[in-house]
């Protein structure tokens, strides 16, 4: 293999781990706050994708042809309704089985995805057919020895970290993410310090689904095409990168987005018919460390009780 | 004008109603722990609930808190009935509560366990000061304010746990079992520290089984038994109150 060819799937498996970062961080929230695993999140970000791609359509309809703005728009929108979607699934899919045993959350979780897939499926125009998802990135790219690096390879990976570094910094230095660290440690004594435990596990969701909303429009400004069933294996692949990583632990879901991401590119680069079998490859590595590392790489560090 | 000093005078009699509980019955785990409790906490004083273990002083302290609301009766706080609201709106009203077994929130720093305590502050100014405050306190907590509190000792957990009440500014404060699991000397410290927590304005609602200590700095007090009040009164009064030594032995 030349450099080049190197170079690729360097850049590839970089946005790959992004994405799949993205999603983990969404399950590693929503699993802190309420130890639940939900399992529509891979076809929320789908919506989000499918929703963005909708404003396109409305915004070239109604002649506004500013890529940049187009983008903005695109990006905004996409993220405050699954947002608002995914404060709607809290409210009155997850909160009231809240109780229940823990597999219920995750059975109706798996319908309420296919819910939404099925929707766009059946109801978006021609839902069944993936749709070209425009390209509103500058298409510079700069060549080195043969490869060429994109810009909006560049800039959609900064997205993503800035994205990533910006729920961070929520969870660990703002009264919101105190509020949302204290409800995940012990709700009862969250609400007896006056935080009102419904309104942050729906801003939870809420900041979770937007996030998968965003990697939505990331993926499908990477590869230019979407379709109803992208959010399963995303969903899979995310809650498999958030499992290995730690589940509770945002370090833990980005180390296992990009892990995810590396086996998988190793997979198709080291094995012969390479590209066939890089999933089962990962898949597979993603298994033993499991086995051997139940926890996952990073283990919530635990409370010393006295 | 005049309906306006109206006004004032009930708000004054109103917000100087305090706790007050009017025949709660409460169940939890589907028994019935609480049959038909009445108690009033007056505003300024330290009031006690003491009673052996299983006496429902816990459940009634989540019904207080909206944890565990009563099904049948009436709390009311300064006059508002607060029986049934949601326990952040109760909080909200005024209450706080250093909760059994400390609860302090392991994996946040000792500060932002004490930030987490003034929550329903808004203002940073406000806040800082109280910081400043619960510091001159507990020294202890100053040093280690950026340590994990899961990685303190047991009566360096219980100033937190303490010290995050006293974030709150409350007008009422409930503090239950704070000598539970602590050294004697602990102990000790802990009911000056309460006293002093009742010297800085804040109305306290003292759950213990310290009978002794508890009596000596309490104004008032009531004894819970099989989830009723079987005796109330004044903490000297309850002092020779051979009922008290059967709610425990008896």
């Amino acid at each position: 293999m030349d450099i080049a060819q190197l170079g690729q799937y360097v850049v590839n498996g970089m946005m790959l781990g992004i994405i799949y970062a993205m999603v983990a961080v969404g399950f590693t929230l929503f699993f802190g706050v309420l130890d639940v695993i939900k399992f529509s999140h891979g076809d929320v970000l789908m919506l989000g994708a499918f929703t963005g791609y909708a404003v396109y359509l409305g915004l070239g309809a109604l002649g506004i042809e500013a890529s940049w703005l187009q983008l903005a728009l695109v990006v905004i929108a996409s993220v405050l309704a699954m947002a608002g979607v995914g404060a709607l699934i809290a409210r009155f899919v997850v909160l009231p089985l809240r109780g229940a045993p823990a597999f219920n959350t995750l059975l109706i979780t798996l319908m309420t995805g296919m819910v939404l897939r099925e929707c766009v499926r059946l109801f978006f125009p021609a839902g069944s057919n993936p749709k070209p998802f425009p390209r509103l990135l500058p298409d510079t790219q700069w060549a080195f020895d043969g490869f060429a690096l994109r810009l909006d390879s560049v800039l959609l990976f900064a997205a993503g970290c800035a994205a990533i570094a910006g729920v961070h910094l929520l969870i660990n230095h703002t009264r919101l993410g105190l509020a949302i660290r204290a409800v995940a440690q012990d709700s009862e004594t969250a609400r007896v310090m006056g935080i009102g435990f419904e309104s942050i596990v729906l801003l939870t969701f809420a900041l979770g689904s937007g996030l998968a909303a965003l990697a939505g429009v990331m993926n499908g400004l990477y590869y230019n095409e979407i379709n109803f069933g992208m959010g399963l294996l995303l969903a899979v692949i995310g809650f498999s990168a958030a499992i290995v990583g730690g589940l509770g632990s945002i370090y833990g879901a980005i180390l296992g987005g990009f892990l995810f991401a590396a086996l998988q590119t190793l997979g198709a680069v080291a094995l012969p018919f390479g590209s066939a079998y890089k999933d089962v490859f990962a898949f597979a590595v993603v298994i033993l460390i499991i086995a051997i590392k139940p926890t996952g790489l990073i283990a919530e560090r635990s409370s010393e009780r006295v | 004008m005049s309906a306006k000093i109206i006004d004032f005078a009930s708000a004054a009699t109103a917000a100087s109603d305090g706790l007050v509980i009017e025949g709660i019955h409460t169940t939890y785990d589907r028994v019935d722990v609480l049959t038909g409790v009445s108690l009033r906490v007056l505003p300024g004083q330290i009031t006690c609930i003491l009673g052996a273990n299983g006496a429902g002083k816990s459940t009634l302290i989540r019904s207080i808190l909206g944890l565990t609301p009563a099904y049948r009766g009436r709390i009311r706080f300064n006059g508002e009935d607060i029986t049934r609201l949601p326990t952040h709106r109760i909080v909200s009203r005024g209450i706080a509560c250093i909760p059994e077994g400390r609860k302090v929130f392991a994996k946040l720093s000792v500060e932002e366990n004490l930030r987490a305590g003034a929550y329903l502050e808004p203002s940073a100014r406000e806040i800082a000061h109280r910081l400043e405050h619960v510091y001159a306190v507990f020294p202890r907590l100053a040093e280690r304010a950026g340590q994990l509190a899961g990685t303190m000792s047991g009566g360096e957990q219980a100033m937190v746990s303490i010290g995050r009440g006293m974030m709150a500014a409350p007008q009422l404060l409930i503090i239950d079992e704070p000598s539970l699991g602590l050294s004697p000397l602990y102990v000790k410290e802990n009911f000056a520290v309460i006293e002093r927590l009742h010297s800085f304005g804040s109305t306290v609602l003292l759950v213990e089984q310290n009978v002794h200590q508890t009596l000596a700095i309490a104004h008032r007090g009531y004894v819970l038994a099989q989830g009723h009040v079987v005796a109330e009164g004044s903490a000297r009064e309850l002092a020779d109150n051979p009922r008290v030594k059967e709610a425990y032995f008896g």
